[in-house]
């Protein structure tokens, strides 16, 4: 969750997101200069706060997506895109309501915040400078349990 | 409860996996008349260009059936349905009884009444085998008739195999039921690029050859070609519907209420056999279209295990891909004059922001989205789809909304405005930030 009262809307997690989990190098100097250009799945836009895919209990890119390469993990409950199978036909991108897949045309695939599902804990979350960003059950919100 | 399942695409697959999230225990028996299972249609044209092997083409992992219990008749074909007795008649000679029904026929592809159409090397593509058929023919050119979305994309998949291909379309635009004149024209251009040869206001008269097609004849001109591919569009299959006497609506689709039931109790209808409600047209729409298909086939799941939920109705959406280079988005109507049932009383509005690189248009019928078209810069596409899916009020917000810094949290004020409307908790937890 965001603690829009702590997020100044430094764009820490933004730069973290793209350089850890997007680039080779996973070093933010040599990241910047990567080609492809390595990009966040996290978005600090127009307000001080840190929007990332919503995980929707309802998820449209779901029922878009026109080859099962956009899944829900039965676990979890998270939604993530399966990259090798990804024909970039942007489906998911059409009907996302918060704009938070990336069409990446030079990479070929939907890009997405999986919550950093193969590492334990989110990136974004870790580097937050204010620790506007953590990682917390929001019980209340969500009734349905994946 | 026994249910019966019509159907084997998208629309079909999306009601198993509903029934089969309020019902574990209940059979449900699949007839299709494909003999591929879970397959998608959609990605045709990807095996065409040689893209996808036949096992990517798959929308859900090979043991979906076993996994979902799930009695699969592929390559059945059901010939006869009963709404009096709740039976059907399949090909393979048996007879099988439902509690409840789905119709998940899809479409047909339509096959143009033109001298010379039953030649060799003409073919649809719609089916898995015409897909074969079209992945096996020999030749160096071809002529795809029909400019809409399998259109485009099969010239484009047959120029990747090394096929000069024409694309012939007898209105004045590249897909005219997607794109206005302005996108289309940014489309064509992408599309001539790639070294295809493309004619609008142009009619195919006939075709030349003995067994096998070597030419098209057009209004205006001979074109030689070695196949020719049929993609002038769809017709939803309603033979079944039609003997049993659902009712069919003036799109020749089979009419549903709410919550995806036809007018025989306990037979529903879903996907591109669905005539719904159009939330931008505000008419009774046929739209062919996967993400439709995959929503209809959802509410009718449910609704069909006992759960009554409202379907909130169809809007057309068309992404094309990678398959041009650069993204483009349409959904609703492409422009104000294609709104059916105009009434004196509405008013339209068209805003559109064109630069080098992109194009983005909205189409405003008395202040809420029933329209948009976004080109080169796509990512912000759902922001306009949620707000044409909701009907809510934005004439005040347009400087917003075509701006190229539009996010989500911006719209948090519209969102507030109709909260009753955005009662998800994916919006309430945003909004519940105060931002």
């Amino acid at each position: 969750m965001v603690d829009k009262e702590k997020c100044t809307g430094c764009h820490q997690c933004e730069l973290w997101c793209g350089t850890e989990i997007a680039s080779t190098s996973k070093d933010l100097a040599r990241a910047i200069q990567e080609t492809p250009q390595p990009v966040p799945r996290v978005y600090v836009e127009g307000k001080p706060f840190a929007l990332q895919c919503r995980h929707c209990e309802e998820a449209p890119c779901l029922d878009a997506c026109p080859n099962g390469t956009m899944r829900r993990d039965p676990e979890t409950g998270l939604v993530y895109v399966n990259e090798p199978t990804c024909i970039a036909c942007w489906m998911c991108v059409m009907v996302c309501p918060f704009g938070i897949i990336n069409p990446s045309s030079s990479l070929k695939v939907a890009v997405k915040c999986d919550r950093c599902k193969n590492m334990g804990y989110p990136i974004c979350a870790e580097v937050c400078p204010t620790g506007a960003l953590s990682l917390v059950e929001r019980k209340d919100y969500r009734k349905k349990k994946f | 409860m026994r249910y019966i399942i019509i159907g084997g695409s998208a629309a079909a697959i999306s009601a198993v996996e509903s029934i089969r999230s309020l019902d574990r225990e209940s059979p449900i028996d699949l007839f299709s008349d494909e003999e591929t299972p879970l397959f998608s249609r959609v990605l045709l044209p990807y095996y065409v260009a040689e893209e996808l092997s036949k096992p990517l083409l798959n929308f859900r992992t090979s043991d979906f059936f076993e996994e979902n219990r799930v009695t699969a008749h592929m390559g059945v074909k059901v010939t006869d349905l009963n709404p009096k007795t709740k039976t059907i008649k399949a090909s393979d000679g048996k007879q099988y009884g439902y509690d409840k029904l789905l119709l998940a026929t899809g479409g047909r592809a339509i096959i143009p009444p033109i001298p010379g159409i039953d030649k060799e090397g003409i073919s649809t593509l719609k089916t898995m085998a015409d897909a074969e058929r079209i992945y096996n023919m020999k030749g160096k050119r071809a002529v795809v008739i029909g400019a809409g979305s399998i259109g485009v994309e099969a010239c484009i998949s047959l120029t990747r195999r090394g096929i000069k291909a024409t694309l012939l379309e007898q209105l004045g635009q590249v897909m005219p039921t997607v794109f206005d004149a302005e996108a289309a024209a940014i489309v064509r251009k992408r599309i001539e690029d790639l070294g295809i040869e493309v004619f609008t206001g142009e009619k195919a008269v006939q075709f030349k050859g003995d067994k096998r097609v070597t030419g098209v004849v057009t209004d205006n001109r001979d074109l030689p070609c070695d196949m020719v591919i049929l993609s002038v569009g769809v017709r939803p299959q309603t033979e079944l519907a039609v003997q049993a006497g659902l009712a069919i609506g003036d799109m020749k689709g089979i009419r549903v209420d709410e919550t995806m039931m036809t007018s025989v109790p306990d037979i529903y209808a879903a996907g591109d056999v669905a005539e719904t409600h159009d939330i931008a047209r505000d008419t009774w729409f046929l739209n062919a279209i996967w993400p439709c298909a995959f929503e209809q086939g959802h509410y009718a799941g449910l609704n069909m295990a006992g759960r009554k939920t409202a379907y909130p109705g169809s809007y057309r959406r068309n992404s094309i891909g990678n398959f041009i280079g650069i993204p483009a988005i349409s959904m609703g109507v492409t422009a104000a004059e294609s709104c059916a049932m105009v009434s004196d009383e509405d008013e339209f509005r068209e805003i559109r922001v064109r630069t080098k690189e992109s194009y983005k248009k909205l189409v405003l019928k008395n202040g809420k989205i029933v329209g948009a078209i976004l080109v080169g810069q796509t990512q912000k596409a759902g922001l306009m789809s949620i707000l044409l899916r909701k009907q809510v009020y934005v004439a005040d917000s347009i400087p917003l909304l075509m701006s190229d810094r539009l996010s989500f949290m911006d719209l948090l004020p519209i969102l507030r405005r109709n909260a009753d409307q955005f009662s998800e908790p994916e919006y309430k937890e945003l909004m519940d930030t105060g931002l």
